[in-house]
C-alpha cells in the first residue's frame, strides 16, 4: 500500500478494462446466492440481506461490514444517479464473495458525479480541500474492496462489481487496519 | 421526502426560575443529557441542585461527569445531591403525595438556609411504573408542587419515559406542569433517531443512517453550528453511516471556524470509515472511539 501526495493511504490497483464475460467467472456456472432490487426505498433491506448472506456464507465481521457500506453505495449509486432501479446479486466462486449491482436505465442522469467508465480511477478525497466533493463512495469502495470492476451491460445500463476474497495473501484479515 | 420538522416542545435550556416543568424522554440517553443540561446551567447559576434518578445516584454521577459535569466538586461542597427516589420521594416502596410535598417543602427551605439564591429538582418519575403502594396520588403530587412553585427561586423537572409510560397517564400529568421539555428531535422512525444532544451541546445520531436522512441531519448540523464552543456527533448508538451523510458531517466539520471542533463519538468499525476518509488529518475534528451502548 502506497500513500498519495496527501498522505492518503491507497492501493497500487486501478480499475481494469474488462471484458463483459470475464466479470465474474461466478455467474457463468453458478446461481447467485442473493438476487435482490435496487431501489430507493429498500436500501435498508438490502444492508440487511447483504450483511445477513455475507455472515453466512463466512467472510469475516470486517470483510461483511465493508461489503456491506460496498453494497450500499453501489445502490446509492443507482438511485442517485442512474435510473433508479436495478439489482444486487452475489455469487461465491471458490475463495472468492463477488457482489454485482446493475443498473437497468439505458440513460443515466446527466448530473451523475459518481459515473465512472472502465480504466478510470475516482479521485481520493483531499483533507485539505474543502468542500469534499461527491465522488467518493466509489473510492471509499476502492479502499475496501479486493477488486472493483466496471463494463456497461446489455441494454445500456451499468454493471459494479466489487469482489472480496476469503483471506488475503498475508493470511491477515486483508482489510484496512483498525484505529488505534 | 417528507418535511423535517423539529419538535416545538420548550428546549431545556429554556427553563425558568419557578417553572414546574414535565420532561418526556424516549431513551436512558436522552434522559442523561437533558439532566446534564438542567443540572449544568443549575450549577453554573448558583442554584442548589437535586437529582433524584431512578438508576442510583453512583451511575447518576458517573453518568454526568462523563458528560462534562463539575459534579464531584457540588457535591463535595453540598451544592448537589444525587439520590434515590427510595428513601426520599418514596417510604421504602409506597408513594403518599403529602409526605412528598413535605419532604420538597424541606428542600426548598433547606436550599434558602444553605445561602443558595435557587433549587433545582429534577426527579425521574420512573418508580411510578413499578408496583408502588399510592401510586395513583402522583397527580395530586404534580398538582401540589405546581401550587408551591409561587416561590420564584424554585424549579422542578419531572422526568416521565414516554415509551413506558401509557399514554393517559402521560396526558394526564403533563397538564399539571407549565413546560414540556424533549429534546428537538429532527428525525426518528424504526431505523434512525436524530436528535439534539445538550450536554456536551451538539447532536446525537442512533440507528442507522444513509442518503434519505440527508436533509434531517443538514438541518441538525446547521443547528448546532449556531451553538457555541464545539460540536459534539454522537454515533455510539450509530452501526451503519454512508457516504452521504459523512460528507456533510466531514464539511461542517471543515467549515467551523478555528479554535471550535467537532468531535466526532463512535463505535469502532464507524469510526474505520471516518478514518479511510481521511478525517485523522482534519485539524478541526476529533475522533473519539465509545463503546457500543
Amino acid at each position: 500500500m502506497t500513500s498519495d501526495a496527501q498522505g492518503f493511504p491507497r492501493r497500487d490497483r486501478r480499475i481494469p478494462a474488462a471484458p463483459p464475460d470475464a466479470l465474474p467467472p461466478a455467474d457463468r456456472h453458478t446461481e447467485p446466492i442473493l438476487d435482490h432490487p435496487v431501489d430507493g426505498d429498500s436500501l435498508y433491506q438490502l444492508r440487511a440481506s447483504v450483511a445477513a448472506h455475507a455472515v453466512l456464507a463466512g467472510l469475516s465481521p470486517r470483510k461483511a461490514d465493508d461489503l456491506v457500506i460496498a453494497a450500499h453505495e453501489l445502490a446509492a449509486n443507482v438511485v442517485l444517479h442512474g435510473s433508479g432501479h436495478g439489482r444486487l446479486r452475489i455469487w461465491l466462486c471458490d475463495s472468492t464473495l463477488h457482489c454485482r449491482v446493475t443498473d437497468d436505465g439505458s440513460e443515466p442522469r446527466k448530473d451523475s458525479a459518481e459515473t465512472v467508465r472502465s480504466g478510470e480511477e475516482p479521485g481520493s478525497p483531499d483533507p485539505s480541500s474543502w468542500p469534499i466533493e461527491p465522488g467518493h463512495g466509489l473510492w471509499l469502495i476502492r479502499q475496501l474492496a479486493d477488486d472493483l470492476s466496471v463494463r456497461r451491460a446489455q441494454g445500456g445500463g451499468s454493471d459494479v462489481t466489487v469482489s472480496f476474497s476469503f483471506t488475503s495473501p498475508d493470511g491477515t484479515d486483508g482489510t484496512r487496519p483498525a484505529v488505534s | 421526502m417528507a418535511r423535517v420538522t423539529v419538535s416545538s416542545d420548550a428546549q431545556i435550556t429554556e427553563l425558568a426560575v419557578n417553572d414546574h416543568a414535565c420532561l418526556t424522554f424516549g431513551e436512558p440517553d436522552e434522559l442523561i443529557d437533558l439532566t446534564a443540561a438542567f443540572v449544568r446551567d443549575g450549577l453554573n447559576g448558583g442554584l442548589k441542585v437535586i437529582w433524584l434518578s431512578d438508576s442510583g445516584p453512583t451511575q447518576a454521577v458517573t453518568e454526568l461527569a462523563r458528560r462534562g459535569i463539575a459534579v464531584e466538586a457540588a457535591l463535595a461542597v453540598g451544592q448537589m445531591a444525587a439520590l434515590a427516589c427510595e428513601n426520599y420521594l418514596l417510604s421504602g416502596q409506597s408513594f403518599a403525595a403529602g409526605q412528598a410535598m413535605i419532604w420538597l417543602i424541606e428542600q426548598m427551605a433547606a436550599s434558602k438556609n444553605e445561602g443558595y439564591s435557587g433549587l433545582r429538582v429534577a426527579l425521574d418519575m420512573s418508580w411510578a411504573l413499578r408496583p408502588i403502594a399510592g401510586v395513583e396520588q402522583l397527580p395530586d403530587f404534580e398538582e401540589n408542587v405546581g401550587k408551591v412553585l409561587t416561590d420564584p427561586t424554585v424549579s422542578v423537572l419531572c422526568q416521565y419515559d414516554r415509551e413506558r409510560f401509557d399514554p393517559v397517564t402521560l396526558a394526564s400529568v403533563t397538564t399539571l406542569h407549565t413546560k414540556s421539555v424533549a429534546a428537538s428531535t429532527y428525525c426518528a422512525n424504526a431505523v434512525l433517531r436524530i436528535c439534539r444532544q445538550y450536554a456536551p451541546p451538539g447532536i446525537r445520531l442512533a440507528g442507522e443512517i444513509d442518503l434519505h436522512a440527508e436533509e434531517a441531519l443538514s438541518l441538525a448540523l446547521a443547528e448546532a453550528l449556531r451553538l457555541d464552543g464545539d460540536i459534539t456527533v454522537s454515533m455510539a448508538g450509530l452501526s451503519f453511516i454512508d457516504v452521504t451523510c459523512m460528507r456533510l458531517i466531514v464539511n461542517l466539520a471543515k467549515s467551523i471556524p478555528a479554535p471550535r471542533k467537532v468531535i466526532l463519538q463512535c463505535q469502532p468499525k464507524v469510526a474505520n470509515r471516518f478514518a479511510t476518509f481521511g478525517v485523522t488529518e482534519v485539524s478541526s475534528i476529533s475522533l473519539e472511539i465509545v463503546d457500543d451502548q
